[in-house]
């Protein structure tokens, strides 16, 4: 068993790549039936494109609904390892302790869980473990190919809010969250899902203390925050709650086609849409 | 009673008539001509006079004082516009905090967002309901916003103490460099409260924080007093609650921004400079934004969309307006049923409900169900052919024009100024 440290000085083999991938059990929002989790199958479905030499699949739970963990068997994998913890353990120590051993050089999992806390701290929490860096929201990944980098430097890309896309390059193993924005997961095949094999493995986990401090009870829906607009009259104030918002724009009536073309141009620069 | 020059004599038909009527004869007659100097009847009563005597303001709305008397009533102001007086808002200083509540802002693109401003209503939550201030006078809490840029613009959002980051962050992703300043913050003002937006980049920073920390962060904050946090669990099915925790992150939407207040914003002085983040080798590197293909994207996601209704023939012109302008085609639900567009572009209330930023909309007439579908988009422009169409009234840009001959002229001076 190799020495409780991460691969040597920080470098990812891109040829020999060692992968983790962390599987919750998800929960369907609407029936709350046991499912694979959204983001941790496209995790595992950017695990099985990047072809790793090693790709290691580990949940950490109790072994109570294991069953819904066949259908991430079914996307292609042989086998997974089964963190068996007591009802209410904190997973992060028993994780940590195991991928220790196992040294990948990535590790992928989804942004949050869709039962449970779900707090998104786990991918953190292990990043800290491991000393290895965290990416959040990363939709693609591959070797970084620009010839001024470290060979052993890997090329992310992030997705951001409205849209948009931010390319890294991040040095050494890391964790990465995936984003709902990556590649869509493979789907489950009946037959591999049935053949597969979860290996279990007892585990020591403290108990949570946090969570069994906090009290829970059903979520109602809170009314929605109104954008209510203050002083004026009490007319303005029904105005402004009432009726959409109506333009007390700009009218150009039958201009010419350039004049009305460069009265959009000038808006849009205003706006900041264009340079 | 005198009848004020403003209002129209006021008729007596049978006092006329008496006037006209000559006796002198076997019979009585009617003049053809008015008497000269018409009669006017005491026992008649003018109410437009009384009402205009009494009369005190026009505006905003009526104001009537029916106590004075109609001769010494001077006349109303001519245009009767009441300027009501603005109150200045009291601005609320917090000498000696008795605690101090960080908000650490995201600030994107150096303007105060949205989320911005409800995490310090937040934070103001909990400043102001300590259990050991009282109130908001001097003892309670203090919110201490840190962002980029100055806290000029926080003042009326809340902010009591401001810390400035370095500027050069604003613009650079270096989440590693924000968590180091946060901690550094930490251990300078040792704040009861650390509260982040739950945005992409603000969620990211607080839990490198917790886990560096080693604190519990309560995340996506939807409820908040004084001793009792509460936030959405297991996949939104539960509310879990508990004592506010040192770090939180504020989820978006759940707290109203803060109106008609205005705190100080001063620039705090810290002992130690901020330079923290400085210090640490950032394994993240390399940041560039990537051009991304704005067809690609979903219409709910994307921030400026060109839209086409049942007044565009003109195809071609339309989709290298899209390419010229970097826009997201949509269309109406009518274009969308000819087969122009496909469906997943259709704006409105049976397509996708925009939130885009600008919205440029060619021969859409503005159905119900389209309005619908654009209420939360900020800047509208719309060319259509029809003056009383409803999307030339819900615009802020109104062209009336026919989108065939205005889109090849946009394309025309894009390209013009793009060369030039």
């Amino acid at each position: 068993m190799p020495d409780a440290a991460m691969p040597d000085a920080a470098m990812i083999d891109w040829a020999m790549l060692d992968v983790a991938v962390l599987l919750s059990i998800g929960r369907h929002p609407v029936s709350g039936r046991a499912r694979r989790a959204a983001t941790d199958a496209q995790a595992l479905e950017m695990a099985l494109a990047l072809r790793p030499r090693r790709l290691t699949a580990i949940h950490a739970g109790p072994v109570a609904d294991g069953e819904a963990l066949r259908a991430y068997l079914g996307m292609g994998l042989e086998r997974l390892t089964l963190l068996v913890l007591p009802e209410g353990g904190d997973p992060v120590e028993p994780l940590v302790a195991h991928l220790r051993r196992l040294a990948p050089s990535l590790i992928l999992t989804g942004r949050q869980a869709e039962d449970g806390e779900g707090s998104g701290m786990l991918p953190y929490l292990i990043a800290r473990g491991l000393d290895a860096a965290v990416v959040p929201d990363v939709v693609r990944i591959g070797p970084a190919d620009a010839p001024d980098t470290k060979p052993g430097s890997a090329n992310l890309v992030q997705a951001l809010p409205r849209g948009q896309r931010r390319a890294l390059i991040v040095t050494g193993p890391f964790v990465a969250t995936i984003h709902p924005s990556a590649p869509p997961a493979r789907p489950s095949a009946f037959g591999p899902a049935r053949r597969g094999v979860i290996e279990p493995v007892a585990a020591q986990a403290a108990a949570d203390l946090f969570l069994s401090d906090c009290e829970h009870r059903p979520w109602r829906p809170k009314p929605k925050l109104m954008r209510v607009k203050r002083g004026g009259s009490a007319l303005d104030r029904l105005k402004a709650a009432t009726e959409s918002k109506s333009g007390k724009g700009q009218l150009l009536v039958n201009p010419t086609a350039e004049a009305g073309a460069l009265a959009i141009y000038d808006s849009l620069v205003e706006q900041g849409i264009l340079p | 009673m005198s009848q004020p020059p403003t209002t129209r004599r006021r008729v007596d038909p049978r006092a006329e008539r008496a006037a006209r009527t000559v006796l002198a004869g076997s019979r009585p007659r009617l003049l053809r001509q008015p008497a000269a100097n018409a009669v006017v009847n005491e026992r008649r009563r003018d109410p437009r006079a009384v009402h205009e005597a009494a009369l005190v303001q026009r505006q905003p709305r009526p104001r009537y004082d029916w106590t004075r008397d109609t001769a010494s009533a001077g006349t109303p102001s001519a245009a009767g516009v009441f300027v009501a007086a603005v109150p200045a808002i009291p601005l609320q200083v917090i000498a000696e905090p008795a605690y101090l509540v960080l908000a650490m802002l995201d600030r994107p693109g150096g303007e105060v967002s949205e989320h911005d401003r409800q995490v310090i209503a937040a934070a103001r939550l909990l400043a102001d309901g300590g259990s050991d201030g009282g109130g908001s006078g001097n003892g309670g809490g203090a919110v201490v916003t840190v962002s980029t840029g100055s806290g000029e613009a926080l003042a009326e959002a809340g902010s009591d103490r401001h810390v400035a980051l370095p500027d050069g962050w604003a613009d650079d992703y270096v989440p590693e460099r924000r968590a180091a300043a946060t901690l550094a913050l930490m251990t300078a003002l040792s704040p009861r409260h650390v509260l982040f937006p739950d945005s992409a980049d603000g969620g990211d920073v607080a839990r490198r924080v917790a886990a560096t920390a080693g604190e519990r962060l309560f995340a996506g904050v939807q409820g908040l007093g004084p001793d009792r946090a509460t936030r959405q669990s297991a996949g939104g099915s539960r509310e879990t609650g508990h004592r506010p925790t040192t770090l939180m992150t504020v989820a978006a939407d759940a707290f109203a921004p803060l109106d008609g207040v205005r705190h100080e914003a001063r620039p705090l002085d810290l002992a130690t400079p901020l330079v923290a983040g400085e210090e640490i080798l950032p394994r993240l590197g390399g940041a560039r934004r990537l051009a991304v293909d704005p067809d690609a994207l979903s219409l709910s996601e994307t921030d400026f969309i060109l839209s086409a209704g049942n007044g565009v023939t003109d195809w071609r012109s339309f989709a290298e307006l899209g390419e010229a302008l970097g826009a997201t085609r949509a269309g109406s639900r009518v274009v969308c049923d000819a087969g122009h567009l496909p469906r997943d572009r259709q704006v409105g209330a049976s397509g996708t409900v925009v939130g885009a930023r600008c919205y440029l909309a060619f021969g859409i007439a503005g159905a119900p169900q389209h309005l619908q579908g654009i209420t939360g988009v900020r800047h509208v422009i719309a060319v259509n052919t029809d003056l009383h169409a409803e999307m030339i009234k819900r615009a802020d840009l109104s062209i009336v024009a026919d989108a065939q001959a205005v889109m090849p002229a946009l394309i025309r001076l894009i390209r013009e100024r793009r060369h030039a």
